[in-house]
């Protein structure tokens, strides 16, 4: 923000206003309280709980497909995620096809470019789970990997 | 959507005709999506008149990237440099039959890039050049 404007020169406002211009995030911050209130009212400890259980389901699934590969440590090493190849089938068409069905993973890196090329792959598919996801879900995961098998077969 | 995934676009993929390199070639050139790392190479022998006598490519990427490689492999041998050089985005489009978003597209494009950068002998393929 400002202090001083004229004609033909300005000031700017000390450290750390001057970089704090405009409507500051007050929707955000309320949000953000939002989002406490409710995450506390369930208890992080469920959420916990819950991720690490799903995880834990989805891991046992995955490792079933044949010509799935998993990378990552065990699910109570770890939060809610589990990164996987397909034999014969790039990640991203492995995404892109699991899309179709209405099912959001990510494909790529990670940020984590160096770890792929240790593991000499190009890539993973990777899946998160998280409070609001359920058994169900992963089920339609794993059905559609089969899915993406058979296209690719 | 699941037209992305046309059979002729998967066997392209998991069968191609013209993977591999030339040796000796009289062009070569490779490049790669910054974004997913698929890689493509193309080497292409030259005849005197400047028609494509023989050409491949190499590489890695996903089915979009690497079955449109080996379609446009395919559709340049034979042919002279001057009709190479007009191939566009629509052309790859017409040989993969499908409708692609930008990200995709991408994907589609790379063999195209670098198939012509090494044609017309440039430094790096810029996407102008598939425009």
């Amino acid at each position: 923000m400002i202090k001083e404007v004229k004609l033909r020169s300005f000031r700017p406002n000390s450290l750390p206003h001057k970089f704090e211009a405009g409507t500051p995030a007050i929707a955000e911050a309320v949000g953000f309280g939002a989002a406490v209130d409710y995450l506390s009212a369930i208890g992080m400890d469920m959420i916990a709980a819950h991720e690490h259980e799903i995880t834990e389901y989805a891991l046992e699934r995955l490792e079933e497909i044949p010509g799935v590969k998993l990378f990552g440590p065990s699910a109570d090493k770890k939060g809610g995620v589990a990164a996987f190849t397909l034999d014969g089938v790039h990640p991203h068409d492995v995404a892109q096809i699991l899309d179709q069905d209405g099912i959001a993973v990510r494909a790529g890196h990670h940020c984590a470019q160096p770890l792929h090329e240790k593991f000499g792959i190009p890539a993973t598919s990777r899946a998160s789970f998280y409070l609001y996801n359920t058994r169900d879900e992963v089920d339609l995961l794993v059905n559609g990997i089969y899915k993406v098998k058979e296209m690719f077969g | 959507m699941d037209d992305l995934y046309r059979e002729v676009i998967i066997e392209h993929y998991k069968n191609p005709s013209y993977r591999g390199k030339l040796d000796p070639h009289d062009i070569s050139f490779a490049d790669n999506n910054p974004l997913c790392g698929d890689h493509v190479q193309i080497d292409l022998r030259v005849d005197l008149s400047g028609t494509v006598t023989d050409a491949r490519f190499d590489g890695h990427g996903c089915a979009i990237s690497q079955a449109s490689a080996d379609l446009l492999i395919e559709s340049i041998i034979g042919k002279p440099l001057e009709e190479v050089k007009k191939l566009n985005k629509a052309s790859v489009l017409e040989m993969l039959g499908i409708d692609l978003g930008p990200v995709r597209l991408k994907c589609a494009l790379l063999s195209l890039k670098v198939l012509k950068a090494g044609v017309y002998g440039l430094g790096e393929a810029g996407d102008d050049l598939v425009e």
